[in-house]
């Protein structure tokens, strides 16, 4: 079983963009949650099929050498990923079609690539989906656990509380939402020592501009109306159930 | 197993292998009832080869590092910050550890806290002051050094704590600053997690940061803070029990009389571990109308809060084992000696025995406490 993940880096949301009098303290970069859930599963996976995992960076040339890839591809090598590669794209565009067309030539030689389902800079987080589309491969999205008999089985969330199980042809892309066990924690010894001992190979791909879509314009957010209610709380009590009412909710 | 028997070499100084089988430990023990291996029959199966049983069994993670077991031991063999770190470093290396601490440290190690929030806001707490608390970033010096540490700092209900004794520290004009944002977790936990490397880590950090100001003392309100920092770092720290203390003449003159019926919990970290016992109770007795009474089991004999050494994120572990948490015994114990406010000298004891009091029904006949926040209630007339 040859098994691939994906693994992308985003600013850090926990972090911010802090605004000094004197300076812009600019954000940092995380590797993504959802990618950290991909790699998770796909360690799983490899424990379950003895399969070979290779774990896939991908980011801009800008970020080549931003810790936080780094950081993220030591992880994956501490967890027990047995190569790694580091895709470097020099884009000018941010759409995923021309990503997933740029780096599908990359992913023709696994049988299962596991893929976070979302990415915080990416609204529709549809890598996985257009990656298979490109490579004409099976796709299941919000996967929460992978199983193999001989052959692929998916469970896949499907919204209510239902999982469902799926058998799905290989080669295949999986949108994983969260892996079958928590993201474990990789003890600062073994994170150095994964970042003295790794080897990654470096693949520069260009992204071809496909064009076909122009921003003709951005809308700012409609402001919402705020009304305060005051008064005493048996007032306050009275007008919120007013509120309530007012939008249906009682 | 050769770096296990090393790191238990190390840590207890060469003597684990002196056990003499006695018992003393897991009779002594919060959960010695219900663990598989008590620190008696961890040492004995260490001695036999079985190191993976043990670990299987997941008993290293049922310990909340109370100090219990290691204050008994007549062959002072260091079971709480040597045999368990020990396994547990172990486990991690395994890559065996419980879900809510595998969070907790992969966020002390990316944040330098376990709430996974940004360190940016790690001064949130001083902002909701009516007065301007100075970092040390823009002061420089200060006579002392107010740390807050990870749950003083972020702690929806231990920064109360934090902002009662910087009011405190206002009332009593002392020159103190804070770290703001440069502060990270110092780590305590960490270390009684076995999580070693990331101890030194979060250890070499905080060093360069503490070198870079002048300050006489530190004042933190977190025990286990307290315990690294005077044994770890090798700093000049107060418990702010001490500081208090320290400042009690001035206090007295200040008090307004409260009407409470008030125990005090020893924290293990203050007690067991430091043999800091009287200053708190000193400073308690001191406030006019409080009646003091005693737990049944104080000083050395208190019981546990079940928070320390990573427990306040290891309770699922603990579950599965245990049906009673150590801190609801403990609230029953309060109510028993008929108190109505349980006093804490360790921010981590607050959201434990306030769950506990939940738990227990007990929420509303009797009310948790650090003690600066009962200081500050006994200044501004209660
Ligand atoms: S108390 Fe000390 S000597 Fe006695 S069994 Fe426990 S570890 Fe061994
Ligand atoms: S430190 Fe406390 S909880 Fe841990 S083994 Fe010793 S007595 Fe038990």
């Amino acid at each position: 079983m040859r098994i691939g993940a994906i693994v992308r880096i985003v600013p850090d949301l926990v972090m911010g963009i802090e605004i000094e009098e004197s300076e812009i303290v600019p954000f940092k970069y995380v590797p993504n949650e959802r990618d950290e859930h991909a790699l998770e599963e796909a360690v799983v996976f490899k424990e379950k099929t003895g399969g070979n995992l290779e774990v896939v960076g991908i980011v801009d040339d800008e970020l080549r050498d931003d810790e936080a890839m780094e950081e993220a591809l030591a992880l994956a090598y501490a967890k027990g990923a047995d190569s790694l590669k580091k895709i470097v794209l020099n884009r000018r565009t941010f759409d995923r079609r021309e990503v997933a067309r740029a780096i599908a030539d990359h992913f023709k030689d696994y049988d299962v690539v596991m893929v976070g389902i979302q990415s915080i800079d990416s609204f529709a987080g549809y890598l996985g989906g257009i990656l298979s589309g490109v490579l004409g491969y099976s796709y299941v999205g919000g996967v929460v656990g992978v199983d193999y008999d001989g052959g692929l089985i998916v469970q896949k969330e499907l919204g209510g509380g239902v999982v469902g199980k799926f058998r799905v042809k290989t080669p295949a892309i999986l949108g994983v939402v969260s892996a079958e066990r928590p993201i474990t924690f990789v003890p600062l010894v073994k994170l150095r020592q994964a970042m003295k001992e790794m080897k990654v190979e470096e693949i520069e791909v260009e992204v071809p501009d496909m064009g076909g879509i122009e921003v003709v314009r951005f809308y700012e957010p409609e402001k919402p109306e705020i009304t305060l209610l005051e008064g005493d709380v048996e007032e306050l009590a009275d007008k919120l159930v007013e509120v309530f009412k007012s939008l249906s909710l009682v | 197993m050769d770096m296990l028997l090393n790191r238990l070499k190390e840590l207890t100084n060469n003597k684990y292998f002196q056990c003499i089988q006695c018992g003393t430990c897991g009779g002594s023990c919060p959960y010695g009832a219900y663990t598989p291996y008590t620190p008696r029959r961890m040492i004995l199966a260490i001695r036999l080869g079985m190191v993976e049983d043990i670990l299987n069994s997941n008993a290293q993670w049922l310990c909340t590092a109370c100090q219990t077991c290691t204050s008994r031991c007549p062959s002072r063999i260091q079971i709480t910050d040597g045999i368990i770190p020990a396994l547990r470093e172990k486990s991690l290396l395994e890559g065996k550890v419980p879900e809510e601490l595998s969070t907790a440290l992969i966020n002390i190690m990316r944040y330098g806290n376990p709430f996974k929030e940004s360190p940016m806001k790690r001064d949130g707490w001083a902002k909701e002051l009516d007065f301007e608390v100075p970092t040390m970033m823009k002061k420089k010096s200060a006579e002392v050094l107010l740390l807050p540490e990870c749950f003083g700092a972020y702690h929806r209900r231990c920064k109360q704590a934090t902002k009662a004794l910087a009011k405190v520290m206002k009332i009593l004009e002392v020159d103190f600053a804070i770290l703001g944002r440069e502060e990270r977790c110092t780590g305590d936990h960490v270390r009684l997690c076995g999580e070693f490397a990331l101890f030194e880590d979060l250890m070499e950090k905080n060093m360069k940061v503490f070198r870079k100001y002048e300050f006489k003392y530190i004042v933190t309100h977190d025990a286990h803070a307290f315990n690294a920092l005077k044994n770890f770092y090798g700093l000049n720290v107060l418990h702010h029990s001490q500081f208090l203390h320290d400042n009690l003449e001035k206090l007295k003159g200040m008090f307004n009389e409260l009407d409470y019926t008030v125990t005090y919990h020893d924290s293990c970290y203050l007690g067991r571990k430091n043999g800091i016992y009287e200053e708190p109770r000193e400073v308690i007795r001191s406030i006019p109308g409080v009646r003091f009474v005693e737990f049944k089991r104080n000083r050395e004999n208190a019981l546990c809060c079940g928070a320390g050494g990573g427990g306040i994120w290891l309770d699922s572990v603990m579950r599965e084992f245990v049906k009673v948490r150590p801190a609801e015994d403990r609230v029953r114990e309060a109510k028993e000696v008929g108190a109505d406010v349980i006093v804490t000298g360790c921010v981590l004891d607050i959201p434990m025995f306030e769950d506990a009091l939940k738990v227990t029904g007990l929420d509303g006949e009797i009310v948790v406490k650090d003690i600066a926040e009962l200081v500050l209630e006994a200044l501004e007339g209660g």
